[in-house]
């Protein structure tokens, strides 16, 4: 992947939000809609593409954890708000390359994670579990080694203790297991096939409706 | 490696075992081995070894290995660490099969030397296709050659059963044989592998898959150096036997340092426990619920279903057992009209009729409690049964009425008991049923609850 070689090249050993989402996408995993914006023009360009409401993201391989930072701000439904919340989040970034990332807002309740960590013993394993605040918080989490065939998938979503939050509750859709097995089964094919990723870390993935959409995304290279 | 594997089954059916290093001092391990030996009832050849003793519990001794004049198919080692080269290189010249090493002192001292030592040995037993339990192991036991190979005689105290058990750890092995001692539970093996020279869980489960003696593998791990082999190798045998695996560790954490959460989350522990899911092996958290889902799986079939019928004599035990039972995937299901219809004949309208019932009514009525029991036995919806028994002293005469026709059923579908009274009143009886393979039966109602719980989990991985 041309994505990793040149994040390498340049010394680093993340890529960015957007290039991790770029990686998932090419292996067909649903990302959220997004564009990355450095000024006020393209920023009206792209919130014309994507359309309202939106989240808008400070975007930089130097940054994971952007909540902590402040550089985050949701449901943005103008093009006022746009434009205050872009030049909020390009004065509140340090570093060399900031970048704005306009993405959809993606709707629902229910936030997993799913992830790649590189075991010493077994290789390539893949992470499902409750995502977002959660993730850390309850670490309702199983793991299955890659590659995964579609019942260690469908096995691994039913080994959390949360794992209702799939069914159909409190007049939510169930979610779509195929969707979600899919993504599971393919983040493993991702770690066997790329020796340079050491983790992925893709939380939230956000079910809305019934489907599963990568709505935040981190790749660790080496 | 093909010889070693050839060479399993004479390590454990000997028709010679020689002691090296036996005593007739008991504070020597040496002593205790061959007392296991002799009191064990093991009926080869015994050969005790030692250069300065000439007789050892009534058995001629001979100065070295090579000296004996016959054929040795098993050596037990217990000498010093420094002097296990020498001997090794002694054991395949003359042409031994098995060697249980108990020695310690090899890779995990601290001291370099002791894993030079390790593949020193490794090298020559590999070279003679010998295969090696241990070091550092008390030994192990195979009941059904009344060999107890072991620093422990009093493991032959031990029925014999169907239930293998395979160990990294002596204190475990030594608190499971305690255990199934009081619990009436038997094995086949228990095999300590302690510092693993050339046999790990991977041959052993290889090995045990074609034991005719063994239905029930058990595992006890903290780590290990191949898991990718022991993955594959109970993957090929997926469903043939039940392997249960009880994995220690889960406080070690990931890695703090890690930049995602993933790698900071994926503790060796998740990722052996996700791994062994995906071979089929069963998770089991601690100690007595791996014994008890094991006796479970030796006396009774799995279940093709999640549904249970619960048939208390009393209420309350029958709602603790249906509480561990709906938490846990299985379901306390509708009978078939028919069922039911014989149900309401027997009991009065008094009791809770439907799933759970309460038999209360009819408990001192061993007939009335008997043609219950067999109407639910045969209902299509019910997949297994619990049947939870306090002793009364107007129902003494229960248990008589119901075993006949439940020995001749005969775990048709898993039949769970927890069936208590006070010591000695029906204690013969429910081991006359469990030794007749008709019931397994637990001390309390959450217990045998909890074995059917996992019987249906290794149904479903």
């Amino acid at each position: 992947m041309k994505l990793i070689e040149k994040a390498l090249e340049e010394g680093r050993n993340t890529l960015s939000e957007y290039e991790s989402k770029q990686l998932l996408a090419a292996y067909q995993i649903p990302v959220t809609r997004e564009m990355l914006v450095d000024d006020v023009k393209d920023l009206t360009k792209a919130t014309q593409e994507i359309g309202y409401p939106l989240v808008l993201k400070g975007c930089s391989y130097e940054i994971s954890h952007k909540t902590e930072k402040g550089l985050i701000r949701v449901d943005i439904r103008s093009d006022k708000e746009a434009r205050a919340a872009f030049e909020e989040i390009m004065t509140n970034m340090d570093g060399s390359e900031k970048a704005v990332l306009v993405q959809e807002m993606v709707k629902g309740k229910r936030e997993l994670v799913i992830g790649l960590t590189r075991d010493a013993q077994f290789g390539p394993c893949v992470m499902f579990g409750l995502g977002g605040i959660f993730t850390e918080i309850l670490k309702d989490i199983s793991f299955r080694v890659a590659p995964l065939e579609k019942r260690d998938a469908l096995e691994m979503m039913q080994d959390i203790k949360g794992h209702k939050i799939l069914d159909a509750v409190r007049g939510m859709e169930a979610a779509d297991l195929d969707a979600l097995s899919e993504i599971l089964i393919t983040v493993g094919r991702i770690g066997l096939e790329n020796e340079r990723i050491k983790e992925i870390d893709i939380n939230p993935v956000i079910i809305s409706g019934s489907k599963p959409v990568a709505v935040d995304a981190l790749v660790v290279i080496s | 490696m093909e010889k070693i594997a050839a060479n399993m089954d004479p390590l454990f059916n000997p028709r010679s075992v020689a002691v090296i290093g036996a005593s007739d001092n008991s504070g020597k391990l040496g002593f205790h081995v061959m007392k296991s030996l002799t009191k064990g009832g093991f009926a080869g050849k015994i050969i005790p070894v030692n250069p300065g003793t000439a007789e050892i519990m009534g058995i001629k001794v001979s100065t070295s290995i090579s000296d004996y004049d016959g054929q040795v198919d098993l050596a037990i080692v217990v000498l010093p660490a420094k002097l296990i080269p020498g001997v090794f290189q002694e054991c395949a010249d003359k042409g031994v099969k098995g060697i249980v090493l108990i020695t310690a002192g090899f890779k995990e001292i601290d001291d370099p030397a002791g894993a030079g030592l390790h593949d020193e040995i490794a090298a020559i037993a590999n070279r003679a296709g010998i295969p090696v339990i241990g070091p550092n192991t008390f030994g192990m036991i195979n009941f059904y050659a009344d060999l107890n190979a072991s620093f422990t005689p009093e493991f032959s105290r031990l029925k014999k059963g169907a239930i293998a058990l395979v160990s990294q750890s002596g204190g475990i092995s030594h608190l499971l044989g305690f255990m199934a001692m009081r619990m009436d539970v038997g094995f086949s093996k228990i095999i300590g592998l302690g510092n693993r020279v050339n046999v790990d869980f991977t041959q052993m489960v290889d090995y045990l898959m074609g034991d005719p003696d063994t239905k029930v593998i058990i595992l006890y791990l903290e780590g290990i150096d191949e898991p990718r082999d022991l993955i594959e190798t109970v993957r090929k045998y997926r469903s043939q036997k039940p392997v249960i695996a009880y994995k220690t560790g889960s406080a070690v954490v990931g890695d703090q340092a890690s930049l995602s959460h993933t790698g900071s989350m994926a503790g060796r522990h998740e990722v052996y426990i996700g791994a062994f899911s995906q071979a089929g092996i069963l998770n089991i958290d601690n100690t007595e619920t791996l014994i008890d889902t094991a006796k479970a799986m030796a006396a009774c079939p799995i279940p093709d279903g999640p549904g249970i019928a619960v048939l208390s004599g009393q209420a309350g035990p029958g709602m603790a057992a249906c509480d561990v039972c709906e938490a846990n995937d299985l379901m306390i299901v509708n009978f078939s009209e028919q069922t039911q219809q014989k149900i309401n004949e027997y009991l009065p309208p008094l009791a809770l009729r439907t799933n759970p019932v309460d038999m209360g009514p009819a408990w001192y009525d061993s007939s009335a409690t008997g043609r219950i029991i067999r109407a639910v036995m045969d209902d299509e919806n019910v997949n297994g049964i619990l049947l939870l028994i306090m002793f009364a002293s107007a129902n003494i005469d229960v248990l008589k009425g119901i075993s006949n026709f439940i020995m001749d059923w005969r775990q048709k579908k898993p039949f769970i008991t927890c069936i208590s009274a006070p010591p000695g009143i029906w204690d013969d009886e429910i081991r006359r049923l469990e030794e007749s393979g008709a019931m397994a039966n637990y001390p309390t109602p959450e217990r045998a609850a909890r074995a059917m719980v996992n019987l249906w989990g290794y149904k479903k991985l």
